[in-house]
């Protein structure tokens, strides 16, 4: 009985001071090589960004400079076949698209408005460039898109994606049309530039 | 394990215990919670009477209806009323600005395009700043800095020098509301939910006033919260909006707003 109290009141104790730190956004400093998301993924940013607290999926980590509204770079670190992009909200009521086997990089930027269209329950997004590159190494797609939110702000984005042992690496970034995305985009690409896996 | 201790002892630890982590945690989030309502770009004045023109651009409105799952349904007669009722407010509030203030000419085409989309991203960028500087527990490490230096650096971009009637004015005053009325649904999962000991919010109720630098975007004075009073689908409601949008506005006679029992749902007095 005792030991069974004892770690619930530690367990209690260590969320409770924990909990504060935890929540707090982090900053990714310049020049300092980081993880992402617990995967084998690694990239060098080429200014200072801030890692936002949570997450929208298991393999995902989001940075922005000023906030997610205004600056929203994603990673998807390692998506494994069978699962999507990011966390369903409800797996029975509104499923989202998933990454699969024998998803292709062509099908990527198909992949990926769909789960925009179904996770930000968005009408308004297109695909407006496609292009083949070299991403982490392998062959890979770069594509650029813009949509209209539900906020009613047109944003423009742009991703790198590559399959690498059966699984998406993927980097994406998109902001307001308006100022925000040419301001930002550079800093986007060189974080892309730098990615690498072992 | 223990032996010494017997079983009173054992549940006084527990609750002290647990009393302290309560009461931590209440302290954190009360910190996490503490916020701003308004700010000023270092070095901003506007005194009254300055020489200054100031450009109204008609204000963005959204009203909806939150559902019991808590996702907006736009109402356009709501919004029709509520964009009725705080054009007429803005109207007679703006003679207190306390400079001269010139209405946005009417916008077609191109340039009424252009006029939203910077409304809009007026709102995304208010949203940031209430998110990341408004409430001081949840500030962006790269910002902590400039935060400390009292600095507030936000801004639309250069582009608002293209917006019809800039040539004429020194600054542009933004205002963007956005409003959720809880549905019968929603108040009712609000009421089960605090007898079951979950927090379920009812209505949204957010608004921004921002005046804008017409040359450089920057941003120079905001008021914006994301729990703000007045019913906006009612005169006398959009009236107390407009008047809390604008009451620390730089240089303006427009004096605080009376507290009064009246709120729309989820609304502070």
């Amino acid at each position: 009985m005792m030991p069974g109290l004892v770690r619930a009141i530690l367990a209690v104790l260590v969320a409770a001071l924990l909990s504060p730190a935890a929540m707090a956004h982090k900053l990714r400093e310049q020049g300092v090589a980081v993880t992402i998301a617990d995967s084998p993924l690694t990239v060098t940013p080429g200014r200072d960004w801030n890692r936002l607290d949570g997450n929208i999926g298991k393999r995902t980590e989001n940075w922005t400079l000023d906030g997610g509204q205004l600056n929203d770079l994603t990673f998807f670190a390692g998506i494994e076949p069978g699962k999507p992009l990011v966390r369903e909200r409800s797996k029975k009521r509104e499923p989202l698209p998933r990454f699969g086997a024998s998803t292709l990089l062509v099908e990527i930027p198909e992949l990926f408005e769909a789960t925009y269209r179904s996770a930000k329950q968005i009408a308004d997004f297109r695909v407006t460039d496609v292009q083949p590159i070299r991403f982490l190494g392998q062959e890979g797609v770069m594509f650029a898109f813009e949509y209209v939110d539900g906020d009613e702000l047109t944003r423009k984005g742009e991703a790198q994606a590559a399959i690498v042992g059966g699984r998406l690496y993927m980097i994406s970034f998109d902001a307001p049309r308006l100022h925000y995305f040419a301001r930002t985009v550079e800093d986007y690409r060189k974080i892309v530039a730098s990615a690498r896996l072992p | 394990m223990l032996p010494f201790l017997k079983w009173g002892h054992v549940m006084r630890a527990i609750l002290s215990v647990l009393g302290a982590a309560i009461l931590y945690c209440a302290i954190g989030s009360s910190s996490l919670q503490a916020q701003e309502r308004s700010a000023v770009r270092q070095g901003f004045v506007l005194p009254p009477q300055s020489g200054k023109t100031i450009l109204v651009l008609r204000p963005s409105v959204r009203v909806a209806e939150q559902s019991t799952g808590g996702l907006a349904e736009p109402r356009a007669e709501w919004t029709d009323q509520a964009r009725a009722h705080i054009g007429a407010a803005l109207v007679e509030l703006q003679r207190q600005l306390g400079n001269t203030v010139i209405a946005a000419p009417e916008a077609y085409g191109e340039d009424a395009r252009t006029v939203a989309e910077h409304l809009a991203l007026f709102g995304a960028v208010s949203d940031a700043v209430v998110q990341y500087q408004f409430f001081v527990g949840n500030r962006l490490p790269t910002k902590k800095r400039d935060n400390k230096a009292g600095q507030f650096d936000w801004s639309l971009g250069p582009d608002v020098a293209k917006l019809p009637g800039a040539e004429q004015a020194d600054y542009a005053l933004f205002l963007h509301t956005d409003d959720q009325f809880g549905s019968t649904g929603r108040k009712m999962l609000q009421i089960v939910g605090a007898i079951a000991g979950v927090g379920f919010t009812s209505g949204v109720h957010k608004g921004s006033a921002g005046l804008v630098d017409l040359k450089t975007g920057d941003l120079l004075w905001l008021n914006a919260d994301f729990q703000m009073g007045g019913d906006v689908r009612e005169a006398d409601g959009a009236m107390k909006r407009v008047r809390q949008l604008l009451e620390d506005f730089p240089g303006s006679a427009i004096p605080r707003d009376a507290p009064s029992a009246e709120t729309p749902s989820g609304g502070k007095p």
